[in-house]
């Protein structure tokens, strides 16, 4: 199934270097091409970068409210690392997440956050059976747009899933190891593995060099998945409705696949990554990890792998020791302070040190050409937490920052207050339609937000 | 440590009036109250021969006129305390209908926290009235007394599950669930069916997993044109290195300077192992008392130097094990001042495919005491193995791999097959995937993709390799399905009814195994033996025997206790500079050998209380403050009791319930609580006020800080029942080290529980929770019973729950007993329709 347009491998690689690779499923062989790729009008893309367990807001706050108003030359110093991007980024307050409150459930704010931030829905209390949240705004996109590129989105995280014991009052971990969901009852896992993330994309490193063999294997892949496939469809038949669910999943799963791999036949030529194979496993150091995971996020927007990304710098609820913020309390622990000034200063270099990494992300988004741009103009990146006051689980003014210029439509730079209690999700629809996505409302949004 | 403190937000915000107890009552209900109480008292039976009557006159005469005297007070629809009100229960048939209100209140009235402390306190017989009550209705089968074994959703393998039946149905080994997402848990296990799902970005997990097993199960992983360096191992720079150990080069780091790990040996072959022995200089040793030597002495002659050397470097042994065995050593002598020689030593072994571990050490080292002697200021150590190599394969045979024979039963060498082979390895291989026997028409499809590769002008093994392929990615491999007779018709049977043979077969051998059924259980399922009696036991006890039954500790033990957290403690290295990860280590294995004598001796389930008795090498003997056990390997230490015994003074049970710079009574009350006595205390509620924790400085000890918590008596409702515990375990650092002081504090170790028994120490603490054997029993049934089933446990499993706790108690608590009792039980052998 490889069209006479793909080169041999060999000749493909003597022009390019020695860091490529072909994708793990034959099917899927996309052509690469000598030259990087100009889009016609370069695609806006859409990212959301995530920290947990919230912020001083003491050093975090700006001054004005109620409007538009410059950013203060003088930056708080949990965002001082930020300075330098001054004129990239906006400062937005006033947003709140009504879907993380109580509202007569239970002790459960950390998993309500996580589940609510990118949803705007107010999860279901429940340990483990029928897990019920939202739709998030990035799957909302995927969606729409998700069919133009390889990935309809992408779900990245620093930390793997907690498991054992229920991890948030009575709320199944299933609420605080992900903030993407597909659908209500389906969350996106997240791929906390460098190198995993970079073979998903470009491909692992043992494939067969003969096209002829790889055709023949694309064949069977095919076969196998009309085989699977039918067999699901038989079996589910015969189930109940809440199995009949589970195959669903299933169903939807394996047509994706199947829906990549026509893509992929079709893809129009993707350039190389100028990035070295990540080694396997996760790196040691938590600041060599970030960076890795920012770097691919830029070469997945760079190649347009996908337009849609989501990154948990850490799970909610999450105990990481950051030493290389030179801070030795797990983090968790640290946040409910009850006003001591020691952790009170001790989750301040946390917060900072987390702003530090996601600096460069900026850095790198910045510096990497896109058609008549860098990726930054042509992006939105939202920067934020699903909790303000980490003592006292607020979720309203929730700390949030928007870089990028999406294409012409954001101007940067400046403060935004908005009125207290505005949703978030007014933000996401507003950031929809700068991704060609209308819809009227989302969640619990009331309306649109000024950017 | 366990990532839930209990410091997260509550219910909603209790009215001001809950922080101080509510001032009246309401005057209606007094009098109905005062009237009832003579009826109440007249009425009552003894406990004894309590009654459960959900009618409507027994809540009338009994439960109404209870809550009104004890509860009402405060949980009213004007105040609302902690959002609960009675006040909607007029009668028994509306109490009836909130069977988990009911559950709430029995968990409270039993915990001895409701009515909280400084208020009138029900007697005895009354409560017992109210909790037999409470219990019956919220364990009342349904409607029409038909048996309700509540049904699990459909689920998929998790990674541990995946891992296993690969290897166990093709013969491959590796763990390339490894590499696919983490399994989100319900219930406190990760094998909860309706927790489980299946996203796009797993689905290509499966894809490249199903490609590559496949192919490595026919043909055997692709052989290099060379041999060349598989790896390179390392330990991490040093014990205070940030980050998890998953980098695969990276092992984990010992002070005592060993390096171990395992290795996935793809190919059966030969390989060189190669490793290197370093080590820094020491200072000259001087003797006791002696002055330093000037800088401008002479130098010493010639004798009295070489004694010094000899002295401050003997020649130590370096031994190197793959799987305990050992397949290099030597003797490293001392060659320059106050140093040893240092060098690569390589190896040529021949080892088998599969995943081995290794370890190259000093032994001598295992034995010192405090392993910072091996250290030197600047943190290197002294003696230590740099790095070790795997170089190969070498010498591979040609013949096909082990898992070859698996496949092809037909027994042919390859390329040798005759026609009928196809449908003879695919019958076998899809009866063994699919765990039941396999129609026609699903062979044909199998055998199919056979011939479509053999009419492209492939092979037959790579025609079989596509079947392998398309089985593991089949909905009838990936998920346990469990029908229901004629679910998606019309006239759908809604009896509960007994799981199918085969049904129970892969029930089974997940619970004990976290793996497929062997052949052995297939064959009683296809003769329809399994689910009888005389059948059912052996198969059990037989399954308890074999290896596989180490799932058990693995994975469901190692969930329940949270033992899996120690993965992410990191005790400070500042104030705990001995404990490295090789220590870390050495703790889980000691509760995992622990656990596994319980299991295999198939000892009392109390045993994990206090058995005297535990599993030590040298270096955690050392960190115990145990005297007598030496050397690195680990062996049987019966104890005196005093000061160990049982699974609660075990320092993995109390590194896991510490924070990393001190210990926590509140998170080891907890941990008690929650895991052993299934007693978990809420969450404290929103809007408590803080402590003033500023005006209590270092001056003060933990425990005196502690008090403060309790001073408040809506604080002290749930710490009265948490911090005692805690107290009797402050003996134990955050490392699970014995102290006798904490800082300039001597500890007090005392304790006073709600009802107002008085211990000192951990062992009176232990015996109090052996008389409380019902609740540590009933707790531990109802946590196999969640991970046996793969589901959360409902008001109507309550009887089971029962039926099994007498069970247990009845056969001295055997552990056989409690997996025999689940095994047999309704909920594990039925299923009910939707």
């Amino acid at each position: 199934m490889i069209s006479s347009r793909h080169l041999p491998r060999r000749a493909v690689l003597k022009g390019l270097g020695a860091t490529l690779a072909l994708p793990f499923l034959d099917a899927m062989v996309p052509a690469f091409a000598r030259a990087a790729q100009v889009h016609a009008a370069s695609p806006t893309r859409m990212a959301f970068v995530y920290v947990p367990n919230g912020i001083i807001m003491d050093e975090w706050a700006v001054p004005g409210l109620d409007g538009a108003f410059p950013l203060p030359t003088e930056f708080p110093r949990i965002l001082q690392p930020v300075a330098g991007y001054r004129d990239q980024f906006s400062i937005l307050s006033g947003l709140m997440q009504d879907g993380g409150r109580a509202h007569g459930d239970g002790p459960g704010d950390h998993a309500r956050a996580g589940a609510s931030y990118l949803t705007s829905a107010h999860p279901k209390e429940t340990a483990g059976a029928d897990i019920q949240a939202g739709v998030s705004v990035d799957q909302v996109a995927a969606q729409h747009i998700g069919g133009q590129t390889r990935f309809p989105s992408l779900e990245l995280g620093c930390e793997e899933g907690l498991y054992g014991g229920n991890c948030d009052g009575r709320y199944s971990c299933a609420y605080s190891n992900t903030i993407s969901w597909r659908t209500p009852s389906a969350p996106m896992p997240q791929e906390t593995s460098p190198r995993a993330v970079f073979e998903r994309m470009f491909g692992t490193a043992d494939l067969d060099p003969d096209p002829v063999r790889r055709a023949r294997r694309a064949a069977y892949d095919q076969s196998v998945l009309d085989l699977v496939l039918d067999q699901a469809k038989t079996l589910q038949g015969t189930l109940g409705a809440t199995d009949r669910r589970k195959l669903d999943e299933y169903l939807f799963s394996v047509r994706d696949i199947e829906k990549r791999i026509v893509q992929a036949e079709q893809a129009a030529d993707v350039a190389p990554p100028e990035l070295a194979r990540p080694r396997p496993g996760v790196p040691q150091s938590f600041i060599a990890h970030a960076r890795l995971m920012f770097d691919l996020m830029t070469v997945a927007f760079q190649t347009d792998m996908t337009r849609i990304i989501t990154f948990m710098v850490g799970l909610e609820l999450g105990n990481k020791v950051y030493e290389e913020a030179g801070v030795s309390e797990a983090h968790h622990g640290l946040t409910h302070h009850r006003g001591d000034a020691g952790k009170i200063e001790k989750i301040t270099q946390i917060n900072r040190f987390h702003v530090e990494q996601f600096t460069h992300l900026l850095e790198r988004l910045s510096t990497t050409n896109d058609g008549d741009g860098t990726l930054l103009d042509h992006s939105m990146v939202v920067y934020g937490a699903g909790i303000s006051d980490g003592n006292r689980h607020h979720h309203h003014d929730l700390p949030t920052l928007l870089a990028g210029r999406a294409g012409g439509r954001i101007t940067q730079g400046r403060h935004i207050s908005y009125a207290p209690e505005t949703p978030m999700a007014n933000l996401f629809v507003t950031m929809l339609s700068y991704l060609g996505v209308e819809k009227e409302s989302l969640g619990d949004s009331t309306g649109r937000v000024a950017l | 440590m366990t990532s839930r403190d209990t410091a997260t937000s509550g219910r909603l915000e209790p009215s001001s009036n809950a922080l101080t107890p509510c001032p009246t009552t309401r005057p209606s209900r007094r009098r109905a109250a005062a009237l009832a109480t003579a009826a109440f008292w007249v009425g009552l039976a003894s406990p004894a021969s309590a009654q459960v009557e959900p009618q409507d006159s027994a809540f009338a005469a009994h439960i109404r006129p209870f809550l009104d005297t004890y509860c009402a007070t405060c949980h009213n629809d004007d105040l609302q305390t902690a959002d609960l009100s009675f006040d909607r229960f007029e009668t028994g048939t509306e109490a009836s209908a909130a069977a988990d209100v009911w559950n709430r209140v029995a968990e409270r009235l039993r915990a001895g926290q409701m009515p909280p402390r400084g208020r009138p306190q029900p007697p005895a017989d009354a409560k017992a009235q109210v909790l037999a009550w409470a219990d019956g209705f919220a364990g009342a089968a349904t409607p029409d007394g038909a048996p309700n074994p509540g049904r699990v959703t459909a689920r998929r393998l998790n990674r541990t599950e995946y891992n296993n039946t690969v290897r166990s149905l093709l013969g491959v080994h590796g763990s390339p669930a490894d590499e696919f997402p983490a399994d989100d848990s319900g219930y406190g296990f990760d094998n909860n069916g309706d927790v489980l799902s299946i996203s796009p970005l797993l689905m290509e997990k499966y894809i490249a997993a199903a490609r590559s097993l496949s192919r490595d199960a026919v043909f055997g992983p692709p052989l290099p044109d060379e041999p060349f360096q598989l790896a390179h191992y390392m330990a991490r720079r040093s014990h205070d290195a940030d980050g998890s150990l998953d980098d695969a080069d990276t092992l984990p780091y010992s002070m005592r300077g060993a390096l171990y790990g395992s290795h996935l040996f793809p190919w059966t072959a030969e390989y060189e192992l190669r490793f290197r022995v370093a080590n820094y200089r020491q200072r000259a040793p001087r003797p006791e008392g002696a002055p330093r030597r000037p800088r401008d002495a002479p130098p010493l002659p010639p004798e009295q130097f070489l004694e010094e050397m000899r002295l401050a470097a003997p020649p130590v042994p370096v031994v190197a094990t793959l799987d305990g065995e050992v397949f290099d050593e030597a003797i490293i002598e001392g060659v320059n001042a106050f140093g040893y020689e240092r060098g690569e030593f390589v190896t040529r072994v021949t080892v088998e495919a599969g995943e081995h571990d290794f370890r190259v050490s000093y032994p001598h080292i295992a034995d010192i005491v405090d392993p910072r002697e091996n250290m030197l200021p600047d943190g290197r150590r002294v003696m230590y193995i740099d790095y070790l190599d795997i170089v190969g394969p070498f010498k591979v045979s040609p013949a096909p791999p082990a898992s070859y024979d698996e496949i092809f039963i037909c027994r042919h060498q390859p390329g040798t097959h005759k026609e009928s082979c196809a449908g003879e390895i695919v019958t076998n291989l899809a009866r063994r995937a699919y765990r039941r026997p396999v129609a026609a028409h699903e062979v044909e499809r199998l055998t199919d993709l056979v011939t479509q590769a053999q009419d492209a002008g492939d092979s037959f093994e790579e025609g079989v390799r596509v079947a392998v392929q398309a089985v593991l990615l089949s909905p009838h491999f990936l998920f346990r399905i469990e029908r229901d007779p004629g679910a998606a018709s019309d006239n759908a049977n809604a009896d509960a009814h007994l799981i199918s043979d085969h049904e129970l077969a892969s029930r089974l051998s997940y619970f004990l195994w976290a793996d497929m059924p062997d052949d052995e259980l297939l064959d009683l399922a296809d003769t329809s033996q399994l689910g009888r009696p005389a059948v059912l036991e052996p198969q059990v006890r037989r399954m308890l025997a074999d290896p596989r039954a180490s799932a058990l500790v693995d994975t469901f033990a190692e969930q329940w206790l949270q033992l899996r957290n120690l993965d992410r403690a990191k005790p400070d290295p500042a104030r705990f500079p001995a404990v490295d990860d090789e220590l870390r280590h050495a703790m889980r294995r000691e509760t995992d050998l622990f656990l596994g004598a319980i299991i295999r001796e198939d000892r009392s389930l109390l045993d994990l209380i206090d058995a005297p008795f535990t599993f030590l090498n040298g270096p955690l003997a050392h960190h115990y403050g145990i005297t007598g056990v030496t050397g690195e390997a680990f062996q049987r230490v019966e104890l005196d009791g005093s000061q160990r015994s049982g699974l609660m003074t075990q320092a993995s049970i109390l590194t896991v319930s510490s924070y990393p710079t001190r210990t926590s009574p509140v998170l080891r009350g907890k941990w008690v609580l929650e895991n052993l006595l299934g007693a978990p205390p809420p969450d404290p509620p929103a809007g408590v006020p803080p402590l003033d924790v500023a005006a209590v400085g270092s001056t003060v000890s933990l425990r005196a800080q502690l008090e403060e918590h309790r001073a408040n008596v809506t604080c002290a409702v749930c710490h009265d029942q948490i911090d005692p515990i805690g107290f009797g375990l402050e003996r134990y650092d955050a490392t699970g080290a014995w102290r006798t002081h904490d800082g300039p504090f001597e500890i007090d170790d005392s304790g006073t529980l709600p009802d107002g028994t008085t211990f000192r120490g951990s062992l009176e603490l232990k015996g109090i929770l052996r008389s409380q054997q019902d609740a540590f029993t009933k707790n531990l049934t109802e946590k196999l019973l969640t991970y046996a089933l793969g589901r959360g446990l409902e008001a109507y499993d309550a009887e089971a729950v029962d039926a099994i706790t007498q069970q247990v108690a009845a056969a001295d608590h055997r552990f056989s007993s409690l997996v025999l009792g689940v095994v047999e039980s309704q909920p594990f052998r039925m299923r009910r329709p939707e």
